[in-house]
């Protein structure tokens, strides 16, 4: 994943958008998500500790899900960067 | 009294849709903290205060230096709205630190201007009257065509690149036409009194601000629709 300097909520959604395509998988890696996602792997549990805190990712059985709150999430910041980019704001 | 009952109705619809935008891109500013988003909330807040002011100098019409004061700041309002817009989509394709650091030098003298415009259009004596602000209308119509005639330029280089999809794109560039075409009828207007670029002006800027409205509500329907199946 090629990325450039993020900000901590697009941070935030890229982990969201990364765990829901690997939940497609029978268990995610948390590993391989932290590697998709190009952040260190404590600095990614921060994060992920963060959105379990915000109710967007739940634990359960030692698997991840992205709740329902999380979906929300991603659908949010897909909307505003579709409308960005339909302004002609995004490359 | 009817027809000045429509116009306010106007501004007042008019002020109501770029609020709605102004909390749209708030929004997208708050999600994405890039700097040069902020850009389209002000000029989006400017515009409609300009609409609030025009609508405030028409209740006022029988006063005439009241009136001229509101139609003065409208002016202001406006072409400070659409340089905000400008500046945004200019500094959309820059968005390094230093680019950054420029938005924010025009930014910060930008506000001290508008602040000071209010202190003294409120303060200026009697004996020092400002010119009719009709006579500045057609100039400062002039200024905020430029600044829209960027914008649609910036829209339409960015729609002729390639790897960009077409389909919901032409939109953005449409909208700001029709803001464009507002502008300039009522220029028309300030030039020849044409009651029919005066009506088509009012019923531009109104579609244009829906059509902004729209495009986000038909933004990201795809994505969030696949996630769901």
């Amino acid at each position: 994943m090629k990325v450039g300097k993020r900000s901590r909520i697009q941070i935030y959604f890229d982990i969201l958008r990364i765990l829901c395509e690997e939940l497609k998988n029978d268990k995610p890696s948390l590993t391989r998500v932290a590697h998709i996602t190009n952040l260190p792997y404590d600095r990614f549990q921060k994060c992920l500790n963060k959105l379990i805190q915000l109710d967007m990712v739940r634990e359960q059985d030692g698997k991840f899900f992205v709740t329902e709150k999380g979906f929300e999430c991603i659908n949010e910041y897909e909307r505003i960067n579709d409308f960005l980019r339909r302004m002609g704001l995004l490359p | 009294m009817a027809a000045i009952a429509i116009l306010v109705a106007n501004e007042i619809l008019s002020t109501v849709l770029a609020f709605v935008l102004v909390y749209y891109f708030v929004r997208a500013y708050q999600l994405t903290r890039s700097l040069y988003l902020f850009g389209l909330p002000c000029g989006f807040l400017l515009l409609a205060s300009s609409y609030v002011f025009l609508g405030v100098s028409l209740l006022y019409e029988n006063n005439m230096a009241v009136s001229e004061m509101f139609l003065w700041l409208r002016l202001i309002m406006q072409s400070y709205g659409f340089a905000f817009i400008a500046f945004a989509y200019y500094f959309s394709s820059k968005t390094n630190e230093a680019s950054e650091r420029v938005l924010r030098m025009i930014s910060l003298p930008s506000v001290v201007t508008i602040i000071l415009v209010f202190g003294a259009l409120y303060f200026t004596p009697p004996f020092l009257e400002l010119p009719p602000a009709s006579v500045a209308d057609e100039w400062f119509k002039v200024l905020n065509l430029v600044f829209l005639g960027y914008v649609i330029w910036h829209l339409f280089r960015h729609l002729a690149s390639p790897h960009k999809e077409a389909y919901g794109s032409v939109w953005a560039p449409l909208a700001f036409s029709v803001l464009a075409l507002g502008q300039y009828s009522m220029l028309i207007w300030g030039i020849d009194g044409s009651q029919i670029a005066f009506i088509f002006a009012h019923i531009a800027r109104l579609a244009s601000l829906t059509l902004f409205i729209y495009i986000y509500h038909s933004s990201g329907r795809v994505g969030s629709e696949s996630r769901k199946a």
